[in-house]
């Protein structure tokens, strides 16, 4: 891996609208990746694009990238467990994540646990912070974390093979290959990640016990170019988990949780002049075991079954003007032992429209209507603008309204679910500035986000608990990035750092969310010479309230990994890290520690 | 250059988000030395957070302090959900539900002196007779055949023996070294009282209640019983009742509530029967028919359930969990219900016990 492909990636801002204008590229990456809108429709927002050799830099669960790498906060119950983000100030249910232009959010939960996902499975994994329902419907508030997988027809056959091996007998095995003879392409990948994960309780004599873990998954995606203008493909992915749940420093845990996702998506992409089309088929499962003792049989579990058919036509009138419309049709099945069996059908139609003003400016809008029975369903709108003001100044503009819809546990749990809720809804504001220099970028965003009709489970009755629509948050902040860097002969020095200030305040308690911190910071720092790279990481924390009335907290932590590589031959690259070098002890959830210093090493092959 | 100075500010920035962070802590608090003329408030916490602790507050309510057991043990966490606390001559024994362990500390100074940790499963209550702790655990509650009551030795704080009951043996209470299990359910819903003989160790005979048997008071040669019912939300709600037991024989005086009502809390005090149902408190002459008005309601205070309920000392004291995950309430009443005082203890008020 080179440097100077590391710096490319590690361009934090993608300067969108240069890119939109030049059709041949536009092309290639309709042909190449599923998310189209991503690209297309996202000119307004910010927009982190994390490529595979920042991937490669970071530990294999999307938290661990997320969290050293974006202003994403996340909560762990202790390392690999259960993981839940705060993206902006807001719930786990409203930040969503889209696997290949899906949304892919559980229903049963309305999250996603972001340590049921392997980074190594993706070409490269997108970050687009604020309102994004209009065009990937339910959970887009705070942001929408995109898996992308991009499959390449130009002549070529690749293989690679990682192994790391580290601390708490800690071991990832991937091996991807990836073919194409121009007409026929492939891209295969098989992850197992593994571990004892019994650290040790830093200042105690406890350990991590019953935490370990493994996972795997298999991954796969094929395109045939039946001819020049109509491409089949087939995205399709297994995730396999067991994960004893470990305790805490009050109790040692007994229980195991088992997942199994799948994801299944063709995928038929028609070019046509100025139109395009893509009609999808996907089927996507979730289906989850609880074993309340892991040695024992008895288990509850939960699963659900979508069937999604989608039909996107974009319309490119000439270079200025953009309109893509988007049909979606839904239709999921909820069962298992906690749930009653219940079937709910969504259809949507959204319209996107962009208009290139000049080539200094800007405008886009999406509309989005959701039909269905289950619930009241808002009209959901984004609308934003982005100016150049200066050769190295855009000034961006968005608006919208988003919502996150009721999930199959709040509304069919058996005895306390209720059938009569209505999404929460959002309007939300941002205004984004982004700085372009020679090795710099730099770009700060202000938002504001009122949020509605926010799901809570409270008592009612003796102990029933049950879920309504009653809370009410506003959720504001700054969050800036930066990236600088710069070659001195065969030297090269990136620098890349993220910052968010966050208030997130519960409107009726007036009190602030909980597990939400005012500050987090994240740094990285790597040198490169020739074939030699190290790297520093940085993460900071900040206090966060632990009780909805404010009485309690948790304390901010910093941590801090670093790392050496080095490549022979161009194609054998040999890797050490060291992580929490400080031996910080912390947690990110009350009473759960996270490791103290720990190491692995790593080798990949390319050939 | 600019980025020397962005990347100072980023740094700086970072030491003082630390340096803000570590100074913000107020002094500790520290031992009140002696938590006797007053009572324990036992917070349960929230289940895996390892936050339950305990409060006191004195019979005069001039001193109150939370997070005693911390405050005094500081290198200790207490435990997950804490679910019970019994009193033997000078300790106290905090039974710890997920953690599956039982606190012994000085009931009078709070100091640490053993943590039981073995031979407990789902640990509920406590009670003691015959020289000896009795432990009702559910094991796993998944499991209907492994439930038991542990026999604890006092000296050594030792599990040293297992009486195995029917599911879900929730309250245990001792009259004249006869214990008495109420088998409130573990998963499912029980109906039955097992009387238990201290010298055998065995379950000599069962008394059969009605569903969801809550909690046990023994006065006057009497077992109560009360029983709440299954409620609604089961869909397969039954009505809950009252029963006066004769200790010497089984006669049984039995007093429906209607349907709709699930009492819980049942306390004597003083030839009175006290309990709640959701937000009311019903008070009850020995021998009297079951009032169809309350005492008092406490929905004033915004309780919407009663967690925890004490009647001592000519007053009423009603703890409330609140939103569960903040800290709870207990309020104090008159015995004709006007509230005279409140406090707000830790996260999930689950017990009152007067330590005098």
């Amino acid at each position: 891996m080179t440097f100077k492909k590391l710096s490319l990636v590690s361009v934090l801002f993608v300067c969108q609208f240069a890119l939109a204008q030049n059709d041949s590229i536009r092309t290639l990456e309709v042909v190449e990746i599923s998310d189209v809108q991503l690209k297309n429709y996202s000119n307004s927002q910010s927009v982190q694009k994390l490529n595979d050799s920042i991937i490669n830099k970071n530990q294999s669960s999307l938290t661990s990238l997320l969290n050293y790498n974006t202003v994403i906060y996340f909560k762990e119950n202790g390392l690999g467990m259960v993981s839940s983000p705060s993206f902006r100030g807001t719930t786990a249910q409203q930040t969503a994540v889209i696997w290949n232009g899906i949304n892919i959010n559980s229903q049963l939960n309305g999250q996603t646990d972001f340590n049921t996902l392997t980074t190594r499975n993706f070409d490269n994994i997108t970050v687009r912070a604020g309102g994004g329902s209009s065009i990937y419907g339910s959970s887009a508030i705070g942001g929408s974390i995109h898996l992308n997988n991009n499959l390449s027809f130009r002549n070529h056959f690749d293989n690679q093979v990682r192994l790391s091996y580290g601390s708490f007998n800690t071991f990832g095995g991937h091996y991807k290959i990836d073919v194409s003879d121009g007409k026929f392409a492939v891209q295969a990948s098989i992850s197992r990640n593994s571990s004892d994960n019994d650290y040790d309780y830093l200042d105690t004599d406890k350990k991590n016990e019953n935490g370990q873990f493994y996972n795997t998954s298999i991954n796969v995606v094929a395109g045939y170019k039946l001819n020049d203008s109509n491409i089949l493909k087939i995205y399709s992915q297994v995730f396999d988990s067991e994960r004893h749940f470990s305790g805490s420093l009050g109790f040692v845990s007994k229980t195991k949780y088992q997942d199994v996702n799948t994801r299944n998506m063709l995928e038929w992409t028609g070019l046509y002049s100025k139109f395009t089309s893509k009609f999808k088929v996907a089927f996507i499962s979730e289906n989850y075991k609880y074993f309340e003792d892991a040695e024992g049989t008895f288990f509850t579990h939960g699963k659900t079954e979508s069937a999604i058919a989608k039909y996107d036509l974009a319309f490119n009138l000439n270079e200025e003007i953009s309109v893509n419309s988007i049909f979606e049709y839904n239709r999921t099945k909820g069962f298992g032992s906690d749930i009653q069996e219940e079937v709910r059908e969504i259809g949507s139609g959204t319209l996107l429209f962009k208009l290139l003003v000049s080539d200094a400016f800007l405008y886009e809008l999406s509309v989005r209507k959701e039909l269905t029975n289950n619930y009241k369903s808002p009209v959901l709108f984004s609308l934003g603008t982005n100016l150049k003001v200066t050769s190295f100044y855009n000034l961006k503009f968005n608006a919208s309204r988003n919502f996150r819809i009721p999930t199959f546990n709040d509304l069919y749990w058996r005895g306390s679910g209720n059938p009569e809720l209505n999404p929460e809804t959002s309007y939300q504001a941002e205004i984004g500035n982004d700085f372009t220099f020679e090795n710099f970028t730099f770009s700060a965003t202000g938002y504001y986000i009122k949020i509605d009709n926010m799901l809570r489970w409270s008592p009612e009755s003796g102990s029933l608990w049950t879920p309504n629509n009653v809370a009410k948050v506003k959720t504001y902040g700054v969050e800036g990035y930066l990236n600088w860097n710069k070659n001195f002969g065969k030297n090269n020095f990136d620098f890349n750092a993220s910052y968010a200030y966050t208030i997130s305040n519960d409107e009726k308690l007036d009190k602030r969310l909980i597990y939400v911190p005012y500050h987090k910071l994240t740094s990285s720092a790597s040198y490169s010479f020739g074939d030699f790279t190290a790297y520093y990481q940085y993460l900071f924390n900040g206090e966060v309230f632990t009780s909805s009335d404010n009485a309690y907290t948790l304390d901010g932590y910093s941590v801090s990994n670093i790392g050496i590589n080095y490549t022979f031959f161009k194609s054998v690259d040999i890797g050490f890290e060291a992580l929490n070098i400080y031996n910080e002890n912390y947690q990110s959830t009350l009473n759960r520690p996270l490791p103290g210093r720990n190491f692995n090493m790593n080798l990949t092959f390319k050939f | 250059m600019k980025f020397c100075k962005l990347f100072l500010v980023a740094l700086t920035g970072a030491v003082f988000f630390v340096s803000c962070n570590s100074d913000d802590d107020n002094a500790p608090e520290l031992p009140l030395g002696a938590y006797d003329n007053g009572f324990l408030v036992l917070n349960q916490g929230n289940f895996g957070s390892s936050n339950s602790n305990v409060s006191y507050i004195s019979n005069d309510f001039a001193t109150h302090q939370n997070g005693i057991f911390n405050i005094v043990n500081p290198t200790i966490t207490m435990g997950d959900t804490g679910q019970d606390i019994g009193f033997n001559e000078d300790l106290a024994f905090i039974v710890l539900n997920v953690s599956n362990s039982i606190q012994v500390v000085n009931r009078y100074t709070f100091e640490h002196v053993a943590t039981i940790n073995a031979g407990l499963s789902n640990p509920r209550y406590i009670a003691f007779a015959n020289g000896k702790g009795y432990v009702t655990n559910w094991g796993n509650a998944t499991v209907a055949t492994d439930d038991f009551v542990a026999v604890l030795d006092l000296a050594s704080y030792a599990v040293t023996a297992t009486i195995p009951v029917v599911e879900g043996p929730e309250r245990i209470i001792e009259a004249n070294n006869i214990l008495y299990v109420a088998h409130h359910g573990g998963y499912g819903y029980g109906n039955s009282v097992s009387v238990i003989s201290t010298s055998s160790n065995t379950v000599t005979s069962t008394i059969q209640v009605a569903d969801v048997p809550n909690s046990l008071d023994v006065e006057d040669g009497f077992l109560y019983v009360l029983c709440g019912g299954k409620e609604a939300w089961t869909n397969d709600e039954t009505t809950g009742a009252l029963y006066q037991i004769n200790l010497n024989g089984n006669h049984a005086t039995t007093y429906n509530f209607p349907t709709g009502n699930h009492p819980a809390n049942l306390v004597i005090e003083d030839n009175k029967i006290y309990y709640t149902v959701d937000s009311d408190i019903f008070m009850k002459t020995i021998n009297a028919e079951l009032p169809t008005q309350p005492l008092f309601s406490t929905t004033a205070q915004g309780v919407y359930g009663v967690y925890s309920f004490a009647v001592e000392n000519n007053k009423i004291y009603v703890g409330d969990a609140g939103d569960y995950n903040s800290n709870g309430k207990v309020y104090v009443y008159s015995m004709t219900g006007s509230m005279q005082n409140q406090f707000t203890v830790g996260v999930i008020p689950a017990g009152i016990y007067f330590n005098d």
